[in-house]
């Protein structure tokens, strides 16, 4: 009998206690510094062009094989307004394959990606699959806009 | 018909096939049971499983070292951590790495706060099999929401980690580590005591646990069971103290063995293996060093490791967790077997469910903590 | 609502029309108080989980109950082609319609009740028990050997139970001397009859739970984890039936309880309002009434949320070996003393009762496992092993 009495006094301890619950979409929990939504590729605001070159080491990298990208010469390099010789040309991301690894982050050698760590990158439920397949213009708007900033991993 | 001629003639019965089809309410995943039942009494069992095969062996095998954590991770999703360390532990141990200390007390701990986790989902979901409303689930998930959070800090993912590399761990800990750890611990300690009240002393959560699902250790060994499974049974198995990998020697803790071998064993077992594997967290604190390296200098950028295999196992919160591993050179391993298990352990559900109650099935099987993942990888 | 009002404002002369308005009384107020204890339980139990309970359908989620009977009657009723027709249709009217008979001899006042019958007690008693049928009637029609299973185990277990609820009720009227509700309650002026007789209160709590269905005995309608339960045919506002049935009789079994138990509307003293002039009697009766109410109530949610299920052999087991013969020894226990009334009889009885209730708190405490009734595992499993070798050959 003591048992159960003691299971009664617990949940009435739990009842008096305020619930834990955060109302999501009033309320949204503060996402730390880390955190690994989707990747984003970022946009130099002195060069006024993306840091991606185009190199497709992102690419290789994959283990979902979810990026596409290509390169194609930079005009800016002949101007002598930036020091990149190529640029990206188009680059898509099938966000319904990205398995958030976080390994396109580590292996580019421009840091150029980022992974999104806002919550605008968890809430990008769409009606069509074909929706989250992002191209170059709609993984640069985040960095254009001056919403993301890279976390870089201490090393 | 006469009396005498009623008496004499006998009910023919007939087993009733009951399914527990691949959805049902007891959450364990996509698993479907095919129960022969006479009356009350179950009288065979049929499970059926590969409901979930995705295919993770023939995936590692065309993934290179660092790709393939992510599989790891999926092939169990409530103990992502210790999965990972089995596979990183078994590609150093053929690449002839050794990870710094630094990098081995950050994966004891994360591996041991997962595994808390881990045990913590089993407990919401066992209450709810054995017939609470949902109320021990919703206690087991308010303090395993705390340790996400907390690897949601380190390491930017609730669930899918990611985290562990071979040589080492992916980058270093966030600022206020140890403190942000050592709070924590303090409050899920606080927190798992308000399961332990409701379900540990309730006499009717005994009644219905107690002398439910018994296997002796003889049988339990050979089926080849391990993990709290083997442990209720009376056998104090536990690769952490009797081969122990890693730095888990350095360690004091104990390992709570059962006496009986039914569900109640099982479920103390478990209850005090989180009580254990706290402990082992703050030991690790202490004795983490304070500052080094999380890589080994040289580090080459794309691992090849030479020709050669081994078999690395390590103590899953389900049991022991194995890796074969056969690498041809390259840069990818050429065959990877996962052992699992919960796979081992499904094997022994006909032994242990055959004789008992159709109301007991669920629980017997929630006793289990299978996670289907594991099972079809 | 009771005679004092329908006489001051209706002054209603034909007896058919007065009938009528009582009849449609009731209705409001089982619809009020379903509607009312859906949304209480979901609230209660998600505060005993850590949560927050339904918050978004009207404010603070007090429409959710009617968005429910929306959902529900929206639904298409649906009905098997080879379930027998009347017996189906008819079963969710058997099921509730006892509880709704059962609210009319209810006192919620000392001139607040649809109809005060002399024989109140044995009326709700004997009219709940009509609801029994209903169940098997569902279970046995649907064309459905879970719904069978479910029905025929809902039937045992309510059957059980109805002893030591009748035992508990007997005790009683044994130490009131009447059947009367309203008399029962007023007796209970000074003393609730709790400090008489706590362990009949205790039986009628594990009895009530049972009646209900409710946590820890609710295998007939949770079946649904490995069979179905017996409300598996129906839908739609068929189902609701069950529903409708289940949330007015606790509503009644709670006042019943209050009203045998804790004092009613009478204690502590509420029969003469406190003797103030300017205040109408019904006005503290009313409060006291529902608050007792509420609390059994609540306390029954509190259950729900924490207690887990026991099994069909250990249900049936406890009622028959624990309660009953405990049951019964209370009640020859009261008919000694109330036949020969020792000096300090009141006293008595209350240490007889305490005494039965340590007897079986000490033996659910203690002895629990030694309830089932099931044979060794053994033994099962040779059977089991017996019956394949049998059939194989």
């Amino acid at each position: 009998m003591i048992g159960v009495l003691k299971s009664l006094k617990t949940t009435l301890s739990v009842a008096l206690r305020p619930p834990v619950t955060v109302q999501y979409p009033e309320v949204h929990r503060p996402v730390p510094e880390r955190e690994r939504a989707f990747p984003l590729l970022l946009w130099d605001a002195e060069t006024v062009e993306p840091f991606c070159t185009g190199c497709q080491a992102c690419e290789r990298a994959c283990p979902v094989d979810c990026m596409t990208v290509t390169m194609r010469d930079n005009p800016k390099y002949k101007t002598g307004e930036s020091k990149r010789r190529k640029i990206v040309d188009t680059f898509w991301i099938d966000y319904g394959r990205c398995m958030r690894c976080n390994i396109c982050v580590e292996v580019c050698n421009f840091d150029a990606i980022a992974m999104n760590n806002t919550w605008s990158g968890h809430e990008l439920s769409a009606y069509d699959r074909e929706e989250l397949v992002m191209d170059l213009d709609e993984l640069l708007a985040k960095s254009k806009a001056g919403e993301v900033t890279r976390w870089v991993a201490p090393s | 018909m006469s009396e005498m001629e009623l008496e004499e003639r006998e009910f023919e019965t007939v087993t009733m096939d009951i399914n527990m089809g691949p959805q049902h309410p007891s959450t364990h995943g996509v698993f479907r049971m095919i129960l022969a039942v006479d009356g009350e009494l179950v009288v065979d069992v049929e499970p059926v499983i590969g409901y979930m095969h995705r295919g993770g062996e023939k995936l590692s095998e065309n993934l290179d070292y660092r790709q393939g954590i992510g599989i790891q991770d999926r092939t169990d999703y409530l103990g992502n951590f210790n999965c990972e360390h089995c596979y990183v532990m078994a590609a150093e141990k053929l690449a002839g790495i050794t990870p710094p200390e630094r990098a081995e007390y950050i994966r004891v701990i994360c591996a041991e706060l997962n595994r808390v986790a881990s045990h913590l989902m089993f407990m919401g979901a066992y209450g709810t099999d054995v017939g609470l409303f949902g109320t021990s689930f919703t206690y087991g998930f308010r303090e395993r929401e705390q340790i996400q959070r907390f690897f949601e800090e380190l390491t930017g993912e609730r669930i899918m980690y990611n985290y562990f590399r071979v040589g080492g761990v992916a980058w270093e800990v966030q600022n206020g580590f140890e403190e942000k750890c050592r709070r924590l611990v303090r409050k899920v300690r606080e927190g798992i005591k308000d399961i332990d009240g409701l379900l540990t002393k309730n006499e009717v959560f005994i009644a219905r646990t107690r002398d439910v699902g018994v296997i002796t250790p003889e049988k339990a060994i050979a089926y080849g069971m391990s993990g709290p499974m083997l442990r209720a049974t009376g056998v104090p198995w536990d690769l952490r103290k009797n081969e122990p990998y890693s730095i888990y020697d350095r360690f004091e803790f104990d390992v709570p063995v059962g006496t009986n071998g039914d569900c109640y064993d099982r479920y103390l077992v478990r209850l005090e293996e989180m009580y254990q594997s706290l402990r082992i967290v703050e030991q690790a604190l202490d004795q983490m060093p304070k500052s080094g390296p999380i890589m080994p200098e040289k580090m080459p950028r794309m691992l090849r490791i030479p020709p050669s295999e081994c078999y690395m196992r390590t103590e899953n919160p389900r049991g022991e967790y194995g890796i074969y591993l056969i690498s041809k050179g390259g840069n990818h391993p050429y065959r990877l077997k996962m052992r699992s298990p919960s796979f081992c352990n499904l094997m022994a559900l006909k032994e242990m469910l055959i004789g008992e109650y159709v109301a007991d099935a669920v629980i017997i099987l929630g006793s289990m903590d299978i996670v289907l993942c594991e099972v079809d990888r | 609502m009771g005679y004092v009002l329908l006489g001051t404002i209706f002054n209603v002369p034909n007896r058919w029309l007065d009938a009528i308005i009582r009849l449609v009384i009731i209705v409001i107020l089982v619809t009020v108080n379903t509607l009312a204890l859906t949304y209480i339980e979901r609230k209660v139990i998600a505060r005993i989980q850590a949560r927050l309970g339904p918050t978004r359908t009207g404010p603070a989620g007090l429409l959710q109950p009617v968005a429910d009977a929306l959902k529900l009657l929206t639904k298409e009723d649906l009905r098997p082609r080879l379930a027998d027709r009347w017996a189906f249709e008819l079963a969710p009217f058997l099921v509730f319609v006892p509880v709704f008979l059962a609210f009319i001899a209810l006192p919620f006042a000392h001139d607040w009740g649809i109809r005060f019958l002399d024989l109140g007690l044995f009326y709700i008693i004997a009219v709940l028990a009509v609801n029994i049928v209903g169940w098997l009637m569902a279970g046995w029609s649907s064309d459905n050997k879970y719904a069978l299973l479910g029905g025929v185990r809902a039937v045992a277990q309510m059957i059980s139970y109805e002893i030591p609820l009748v035992v508990a009720v007997l005790c009683v009227t044994m130490v009131t001397g009447t059947l009367d509700l309203r008399a029962i309650i007023e007796s209970q002026n000074a003393w609730p009859l709790i400090l008489y007789q706590p362990f009949p209160a205790f039986l009628f709590i594990i009895a009530m739970l049972a009646e209900l269905n409710r946590q820890p005995f609710d295998i007939p309608v949770a079946e649904s984890e490995v069979v179905g339960g017996v409300t598996i045919e129906y839908s739609g506002i068929r189902w609701s039936f069950f529903q409708l049935a289940e949330y007015s009789a606790l509503f009644v079994l709670s006042l019943l309880f209050s009203a045998l138990f804790l004092g009613g509307y009478a204690w502590p003293g509420a029969l003469h309002a406190f003797d103030l002039g300017w205040l109408p009697a019904w006005i503290p009766q009313l409060i006291l009434t529902f608050i007792k109410t509420s609390v059994i109530i609540i306390a029954m949610m509190w259950f729900r949320g924490t207690f887990p299920r026991l099994r069909i052999d250990q249900l049936m087991s406890l009622a028959w070996k624990v309660l009953i013969p405990l049951a019964f020894v209370q009640l020859f226990a009261d008919g000694w003393v109330l036949v020969y009334r020792p000096f300090g009889w009141g006293l008595i009885l209350g240490v007889i009762s305490a005494v039965l209730l340590g007897i079986m708190a000490w033996a659910l405490g203690t002895r629990f496992q030694q309830l089932s009734q099931r044979p060794a595992r053994e033994e099962r499993v040779e059977y089991v092993r017996q019956l394949m070798a049998g059939r194989s050959s």
